[in-house]
């Protein structure tokens, strides 16, 4: 029996792009640019989405957090999503995904930050200073208010050898843990710092976990290795920057 | 097939530690998740198995003994000086080895001779290994950071900088980082124009009413989190420590310290050389040293079996003095490690201060030992 032509077809390759607001349009936009048009199937609010100019390639319509997951769990092949999230999500994720262009939008700073009035506070190792006499001080450890764990542990433990302080989980409004008694510090993303500065915060001088921008991710797969359209959409994306 | 029961040799190692007149207590294997990350802060988070209750309480499988034993003892208030022993498995998410594997030990709380408790630590970890993988070479390795600590105190240096030092001891890449930077410090940004008016007259007093007044106007509490009085302190500190720098000879001694790596019957000598040469006094702590090397004589230790090595500790804040390790042959796979930790039960909660030291023994290891891979 011979096979017929359709079961030859390569499966559609899928991008995940953010399902709405600036991130969206940012995202369509930069694809634009590579020449490459978005179009949703359907109405403007539905989930599936095609790529004109690479034949064979879906888009899905993704929450920005969740795109990270696919990328890393490899259910997506691509995905338009935060370096923030990417490695706040996924354990090890060098080892899962690669960045194969950063594309200039979504900016966002994860920063360390503390009141302003900790004016004896300039820098990391005078922070875990501070951390180190916490507990004979105050009867318990420094306290962090963030929604960054990994980010945060990674930082603090392997970066700078501090490891006595305590997470203390954050889902929004983070930077008013300090003020409210919350938490001591905190660890959040900032774009332009006025938030902070708002908050009477301060980031610390070496206080920049990450740089982040919105982020063309692509989830290491073996099969990706001569996919020409793997290479067309790279290549589309990277001479578009 | 990897074997997730009690290696063979674990009745008989049951067996040899009950003749060590230390009683096996039984830990649950679930527990409370807070004391473990509390004492070995959050890093922890993400090598052991955490679950919730359904009230909310954050729980784990049981990563060590130590700090369970240490506190089901301050819970029953149970009279010192107690010796105790334990033998089970632990969880922890490694990414080499089985996430669980059997740990045996000892936790020897409240024997005021110290250099004896020390010196028997060392001796009992000693013997069950080479009763539980006998004929194999032992290297076995001590630490002391309470000599450091007497090296840091004596060479005069400012007490911020004494933290630093002492805080470091253990992480030789952090440690050495530090002294580089004590040698060559770099400026620190320049506090804003009000508290340095005040730095610069000397004024703490009212650089501590400065710092109220501001907490007050923006809305911070003065005695949630760090106080101003602890901010001006440590302002008053800094800028103590930023006109002065580590001296060469005090770079030499530090450094000079922390290369000492002797077998035991030398290092008393060796110890004593170093102080006379750097000019240091550092005899109480000299007299402590002395004083565990006769005990483990006096036990019938060869001495000349064991290293010193000056420069090794454990970079957790409870671990007060004695460190050692016991690893197969030269460099080889580490089978027991233990130390003193007197500061971990008044953290735990004791009302009093209560010296302890302890070890314990990495079964999967021994057994990895045994089988000669």
């Amino acid at each position: 029996m011979t096979r017929t032509p359709e079961l030859l077809t390569p499966e559609p390759l899928t991008i995940a792009l953010p399902s709405k607001g600036r991130m969206k349009d940012d995202a369509v936009a930069a694809f634009d640019r590579a020449g490459l048009t978005v179009s949703a199937i359907g109405n403007d609010r539905s989930y599936r989405g095609r790529l004109e100019g690479i034949d064979g390639v879906e888009v899905a319509f993704l929450s920005a957090s969740e795109i990270a997951r696919e990328i890393g769990a490899g259910t997506v092949d691509f995905g338009v999503t935060g370096e923030d999230l990417v490695r706040e999500s996924l354990p090890r994720p060098d080892e899962r995904v690669e960045i194969t262009a950063r594309l200039g939008f979504g900016h966002a700073d994860v920063v360390v930050a503390v009141p302003d009035i900790w004016k004896d506070v300039d820098t990391m190792a005078d922070l875990g200073d501070v951390a180190a006499d916490f507990r004979a001080r105050h009867g318990r450890r420094l306290t962090i208010a963030t929604k960054y764990w990994r980010l945060t542990q990674n930082f603090f433990s392997t970066r700078h050898g501090i490891q006595l302080y305590r997470i203390v989980e954050s889902l929004g409004a983070t930077e008013g843990a300090p003020a409210s008694g919350a938490a001591d510090i905190i660890v959040d993303i900032t774009t332009t710092g006025s938030t902070l500065q708002a908050n009477h915060l301060r980031i610390l001088s070496d206080g920049v976990i990450l740089r982040s921008e919105a982020c063309l991710v692509r989830a290491r797969k073996p099969s990706h290795a001569d996919d020409p359209r793997v290479a067309a959409l790279v290549e589309a994306i990277r001479s578009a920057g | 097939m990897t074997q997730f029961g009690a290696p063979d040799f674990a009745a008989d190692l049951a067996s040899a530690l009950v003749s060590l007149e230390a009683p096996r207590v039984d830990i649950p294997v679930i527990q409370p998740a807070e004391p473990f990350l509390d004492m070995a802060g959050e890093d922890l988070r993400r090598r052991i198995f955490l679950t919730e209750s359904e009230t909310g309480e954050s729980l784990c499988l049981r990563p060590e003994f130590t700090i369970p034993v240490c506190r089901a003892h301050i819970a029953e208030g149970v009279a010192t000086p107690r010796r105790y022993s334990y033998l089970g498995q632990v969880f922890r998410q490694r990414r080499e080895g089985p996430n669980e594997f059997y740990q045996a030990g000892v936790e020897d709380l409240g024997e005021p001779d110290e250099a004896r408790a020390d010196a028997r630590a060392v001796s009992d970890a000693r013997v069950l290994l080479a009763r539980s993988a006998p004929g194999r070479a032992l290297t076995i390795t001590l630490g002391d950071q309470s000599v450091f600590e007497a090296v840091v105190a004596g060479l005069g240096l400012p007490a911020g900088w004494q933290k630093r030092l002492i805080h470091a001891f253990g992480n030789e890449q952090a440690l050495s980082a530090m002294i580089a930077r004590l040698a060559s410090p770099e400026g620190s940004a320049a506090p804003d124009g009000a508290v340095a008016g005040f730095l610069a007259s000397g004024d703490a007093g009212g650089l501590e009413a400065h710092i109220e007044s501001v907490m007050a106007a923006t809305g911070y509490s003065t005695h949630a989190s760090r106080s101003p009085a602890e901010i001006t302190a440590r302002l008053m500190d800094k800028q103590a420590l930023a006109s002065t720098r580590l001296s060469p000879a005090a770079l030499d001694a530090l450094r000079a310290f922390l290369a000492l790596d002797v077998t035991l019957d030398r290092a008393a000598d060796a110890l004593a050389g170093f102080a006379r040469k750097a000019g240091l006094d550092i005899a109480a702590a000299q007299t402590r040293f002395e004083a565990r090397l006769n005990a483990l004589t006096e036990r019938g230790e060869d001495l000349a079996k064991m290293h010193w090595r000056a420069a090794f500790g454990r970079p957790l804040d409870y671990y007060t003095g004695l460190v050692f390790e016991i690893a197969a042959g030269e460099a080889g796979l580490v089978l027991a490690g233990g130390g003193r930790f007197d500061r971990l039960m008044t953290l735990l909660g004791a009302q009093e201060p209560i010296p302890a030291v302890g070890f314990s023994l990495w079964l999967d290891r021994i057994e990895t030992v045994r089988a000669g891979r």
